[in-house]
């Protein structure tokens, strides 16, 4: 058997998958969405759904607030990771412990985060009702909404609280595997040391904070569970909106949700390629 | 031009059993051209981060002019620091990494570009400002690290092995440059390297650091010709070492009586003297007779192993000189007053 033979057959179960799951589903969310439908007896595709997407208001604010919360916490995530990272990265007592404190909550789920949140930041979660023990607040319902509420704070907690260590990781073997010497260079041709770490630093981990953060914005603004248990019912996250108008009682609603979801992904990509540009030119011009 | 000097200058590691720098003093005066010598991890490039401010010492002090620099920031102390393997900024064009120290220091952008312009010419690569890093070979990119520490007019200059990533017609060409920009830019100049070679090629003045202290610090003859210590000796090739007692100008010994050169020290010893410096044939004092142990051809010259009495000498000669000379034949050698020195 050759090697390239050999290469196919054992990419082939992964390609499988990867086929039969992936663009299978987005075949037929794709014929969906254009009220294609041969079972039924829906043969005649059409851009009703989209146009019925693109002229709701609902779409367009759910577009905005979803964006909000995939960018808002990105750039948080991306901050406070570099600046943890920037810490681990020296050799102190207690680092290893501290090391591993920093990285626990990767194996948590985001589903137990969130309910995490609830508890603690909600109305009658137990910030609130501590607060009113010790008489900062008048009654628990005067703790300011953190959870169900129009800035989606509860959900950009979450989602920074689990993305730090994620993008730390990442950033944190990138800054040791580039070691200390290019700042040394800097300092001694003249930099201070926020102009090492912003022309020299950050510029050589931008390729990791770049995957990183890429990752973290796209499935923040794919992301369905987060926003459907910490955020307000209306406007809700676009996955939230799609996957209601998936669940309709009207099945008619059924091409729109799968118009929505496509449009969710091409975004997406849109945003993530802009988000590459502009920071490429930033960082590195 | 910045007189450099190094007091007692100790750097201990935390949890490490002893100094990796242990109390080193040297003056090095302005515009002079140093090399700190020494194997891998006895402490040279320590001592260089300290004066650039990249570690802080455990105990002792630099000063420049008389003025102690301890306490100022890396980026205000006019040191700039070229690192063995160019470290030069990858993201960055080659006109953009000469000028990122003047870029740091707030200057214009068309001084800068003149200024980059001027210093890429200086080091011989006119046309490759809009360049990649990655672009370059290795003696392209040395250059360009020289060119970004240069283009600060930093008061003192510390490479970091200069020589040590090129191979052998670009190490010419390098020492060259750096000898030719280092004198007309007057700069005070330090730098490491593990290679003897490349410290005699290109210092004014040599200090050798073994095991984190210093051993000699003089200009590189003289740790051919009057090494300190038999440790110094070794570590420049030396390979005779015979012992004896220095008394009225004579070294007594095993060997016959050798006559010494005038200010040869007294006393118990072990005499020493260079390969090369063993002459063949008889002459008017200090002459042996010798069996030849085993003959090693190295190119340029010929090794030779030589053995009077329980001795053992080593000579470097011409191949012509010694051609045909078998394992087992007895030669006369001498061995000229000048070249012989007692370490205690």
């Amino acid at each position: 058997m050759s090697d390239r033979m050999r290469i196919i057959l054992l990419l082939a179960p992964a390609m499988l998958v990867i086929v039969v799951l992936f663009f299978g589903g987005l075949a037929v969310g794709l014929m969906r969405s254009f009220n294609y439908m041969p079972v039924i007896g829906l043969t005649q595709p059409n851009l009703d759904a989209y146009v019925a997407v693109f002229t709701s208001r609902e779409f367009y604010y759910s577009f905005l607030l979803t964006f909000h919360i995939s960018f808002t916490s990105t750039l948080i995530s991306c901050v406070l990771a570099i600046g943890a990272a920037l810490l681990l990265r020296r050799s102190f007592l207690g680092k290893s412990v501290l090391n591993f404190l920093f990285q626990l909550n990767l194996t948590v789920p985001h589903l137990v985060g969130a309910i995490g949140i609830l508890y603690l930041f909600s109305q009658s979660g137990s910030f609130a009702r501590l607060g009113y023990q010790w008489g900062l607040i008048a009654k628990p319902a005067d703790f300011p909404a953190l959870v169900f509420d129009p800035y989606a704070i509860g959900i950009i907690l979450q989602y920074v609280w689990k993305e730090i260590p994620f993008i730390g990781v990442i950033v944190l073997a990138n800054m040791q595997s580039i070691g200390t010497d290019y700042e040394s260079v800097a300092r001694s041709l003249g930099a201070s040391r926020w102009q090492s770490f912003r022309h020299v630093l950050l510029p050589l981990i931008f390729p990791g904070v770049l995957s990183a953060s890429v990752m973290v914005f796209a499935f923040t603004f794919g992301a369905y569970e987060i926003p459907a248990i910490l955020g307000q019912n209306y406007p809700a996250a676009l996955p939230v909106l799609a996957y209601r108008k998936y669940t309709d009682v009207d099945l008619a609603a059924r091409p729109e949700a799968m118009a929505m979801a496509i449009v969710i992904a091409i975004l997406s990509a849109l945003l993530i390629w802009v988000y590459i540009r502009t920071s490429r030119r930033s960082i590195r011009g | 031009m910045t007189h450099v000097s190094i007091k007692s200058l100790t750097k201990t590691y935390p949890g490490a059993p002893k100094p990796a720098l242990d109390r080193l003093s040297l003056e090095i005066p302005s515009g002079d051209l140093t090399a700190l010598l020494g194997p891998s991890g006895c402490g040279k490039t320590t001592t260089m981060k300290m004066i650039a401010g990249l570690l802080d010492p455990t105990s002792g002090d630099v000063t420049f002019d008389g003025r102690s620099i301890l306490r100022d920031k890396p980026e205000k102390r006019g040191v700039v620091m070229v690192f063995q393997n160019h470290l030069l900024f990858p993201y960055m064009t080659v006109a953009d990494n000469v000028g990122f120290g003047l870029k740091m220091r707030k200057v214009a952008k068309p001084e800068i570009d003149a200024r980059v312009a001027e210093m890429l010419a200086l080091v011989q690569l006119p046309d490759l400002g809009r360049r990649r890093p990655s672009e370059l070979s290795g003696g392209q990119q040395q250059r360009v690290a020289l060119a970004r520490a240069l283009i600060v007019r930093p008061n003192v200059l510390l490479l970091d092995e200069p020589l040590s990533n090129l191979d052998a017609h670009l190490r010419f060409e390098m020492r060259d440059l750096i000898r030719a920009l280092q004198r007309d830019m007057g700069i005070t100049t330090i730098f490491v390297t593990h290679d003897q070679e490349e410290a005699v090629v290109l210092a004014d003045r040599v200090a050798l650091i073994l095991d984190g202290s210093l051993c000699q610090y003089a200009p590189a003859d003289v740790f051919y010709k009057r090494p300190a210590d038999e440790a110094v000796a070794r570590f420049f090739g030396g390979h005779n070492f015979i012992p004896g007692n220095s008394t009225a100008g004579t070294f007594h010994s095993t060997l016959p009586p050798l006559r010494l050169p005038d200010d040869a020290r007294t006393g118990s010893g072990k005499l020493t003297f260079r390969p090369e410096s063993v002459r063949i044939g008889a002459a008017p004092e200090n002459t042996l007779t010798t069996r030849v142990i085993d003959r090693i051809y190295l190119g340029t010259q010929t090794r030779l192993r030589l053995s009077s009495g329980d001795n053992v000498i080593e000579a470097v000669l011409s191949p012509d000189l010694v051609e045909g000379l078998q394992p087992g034949a007895d030669i006369e050698i001498n061995l000229p007053r000048q070249s012989l020195w007692v370490l205690e």
